[in-house]
Parts: C-alpha cells; structure tokens; sequence
C-alpha cells in the first residue's frame, strides 16, 4: 500500500469528520500496487446510516484528502443504506485496504 | 509589444470571456433549477431530451466557468499584480488570502462535485441530483469569485473592455 502511517490517519480522521465517527475508509485502486507510482487515489467511504447530501459528501472528503496529496485527483465511492450498490462497491470491499 | 501589454491583452481578454461565461451559467442556473433537483426530475433524464439538454448546459458552463477563473484568470491577474504565479494549488491558497474565493477547500469540492454530474456516468441517481442540486448552491459563490476577481482587475485600471462595443468609439473606430 503506497501510503504513510500519516497518511492513512490523517485520511481516517477526515472521513470521521466529514461522514460521522463511525465511519470506515476503504483505500483501493492503484495505490493498492506498491509497484504502480503516483496515481489516483480512490476511497470508498462505509457509512452506517442514510447520507442526505452523498455528492456533497464525497466531494467534500475528495477535496481534503486532496489537499494531503498536493492536489492529485483523488475519487470518493460511498456505501450507505440509501445508495444504490453496484459492481465498483463490491470490488472496493474485496480488493480495498481497510485504512 | 511588451510583455507586460501582451499580458495586459490576455487579461483583458479573460475579463471578456469570463463576464459572458458568468451571464450563461446564471441563466442555465435560473432556468434549471426553477424547481429542485430531484431523484424524480433525474429519473426524466433518459425519456426528456430538452431536460437532459438543460443539465448538459449547466454542467459544461459551470465548469468552464470554474476553470477558466481558476486555470486562466487566476495566474495571469496574480502576473500581473506582479505575483510569480505556482502550481494551482498555491495559486488557489494565494486567492483565497486575496478575498478572490471563498475558501480552497470549496474550490476543490466544486470541482470533484462536477464528476458527479455526467448523467452518462452517474448511475446512481440520489447521487447525480444531489450533485447537481449541490453545484446549484455553489453559484452563487462561483458568480462572487468572477466579481471579484473583475474588482480587482477594475481597481488597477485594466478592466474588460468590449473590442466591438459602440461605448468604446476610440477601439471601434479603429476596427473600422
């Protein structure tokens, strides 16, 4: 996993911030590949309860964790009760590093 | 030419481009979001054309808006002011200081929201009308970036002239 120890607990501390205490940050994609260099980075957020404003959301968290990264593009999933479930979910969860 | 006046040019340029873009984003802004953004209107993207016509609108011009105010504007006023223009980052950070946005974090959040917005793309349709919904309620911030960064360029004197406005006879003049 290309990521520091800082890192991933700067990046679970803002999705608490943003998406409540009890949420779970899932990394996946290309920063899994230790071998792979810069990069995209892809986060599913694991919320327990209905999200009102999920674009909102995940725009929100996208940008601060983007921030951490100097500006690198950084794409945001949401797993929520009142979300629609789809393939890209399911592969997060099996492939994604609980951070 | 000096460099200085080329710059004064594309300035004044972007002022132009950025005052039109403004007007268009505020009408498709008005006129789709007339009534909220629902799952429901969503769900009538795929059987009404003029509708999803509409979202494709408001979706481009507030990009455009967005990126020719942060990626152009922005590092030719920041030259300009005699500031040496960094990655866009720091760029971003310096115009918030300058009152020009509202925060960076916003900025950003703009700009990732906007991927949410391709109807193509966004299967999920509680997430394509909150981000459309979400993005309505930045317009108003987008609109304030555009003012002030035309404010400044005002105060130093290097405002946005029409080059085939009629109010401006010395340049109309001399297209003739």
């Amino acid at each position: 996993m290309r990521l520091s120890t800082e890192q991933a607990q700067t990046i679970r501390q803002l999705a608490q911030e943003v998406a409540g205490g009890d949420t779970r940050v899932r990394l996946f994609g290309s920063r899994l590949d230790d071998n792979a260099r810069g990069g995209d980075v892809d986060l599913m957020l694991e919320v327990d309860n209905p999200v009102p404003n999920p674009a909102l959301m995940a725009a929100r968290f996208a940008a601060r964790v983007s921030r951490l990264f100097q500006g690198r593009r950084v794409d945001v999933l949401i797993a929520a009760p009142n979300l629609g479930r789809f393939a890209i979910h399911d592969i997060a969860h099996d492939e994604g590093h609980l951070l | 030419m000096t460099n200085h006046s080329k710059m004064l040019l594309r300035l004044q340029f972007l002022l132009r481009v950025i005052r039109k873009e403004g007007e268009h984003l505020a009408l498709t802004d008005a006129r789709l979001f007339s009534e909220p953004f629902t799952i429901a209107r969503a769900e009538r993207l795929a059987t009404q054309p003029d509708l999803a016509e509409r979202v494709e609108a408001f979706v481009s011009r507030f990009s455009r808006l967005q990126d020719t105010l942060g990626d152009k504007l922005l590092p030719v006023l920041l030259s300009a002011l005699g500031e040496k223009p960094g990655a866009a980052i720091d760029n971003l950070d310096r115009a918030e200081r300058l009152g020009y946005i509202q925060s960076v974090d916003d900025w950003l959040a703009m700009r990732n929201l906007r991927n949410q917005m391709v109807h193509e793309y966004v299967e999920d349709l509680a997430i394509l009308s909150n981000a459309l919904q979400s993005a309505h309620a930045f317009v108003p911030s987008l609109l304030a970036s555009r003012q002030a960064m035309a404010a400044e360029a005002e105060r130093r004197g290097w405002e946005a002239t029409d080059p085939l406005d009629i109010r401006n006879p010395h340049i109309y003049a001399n297209k003739k």
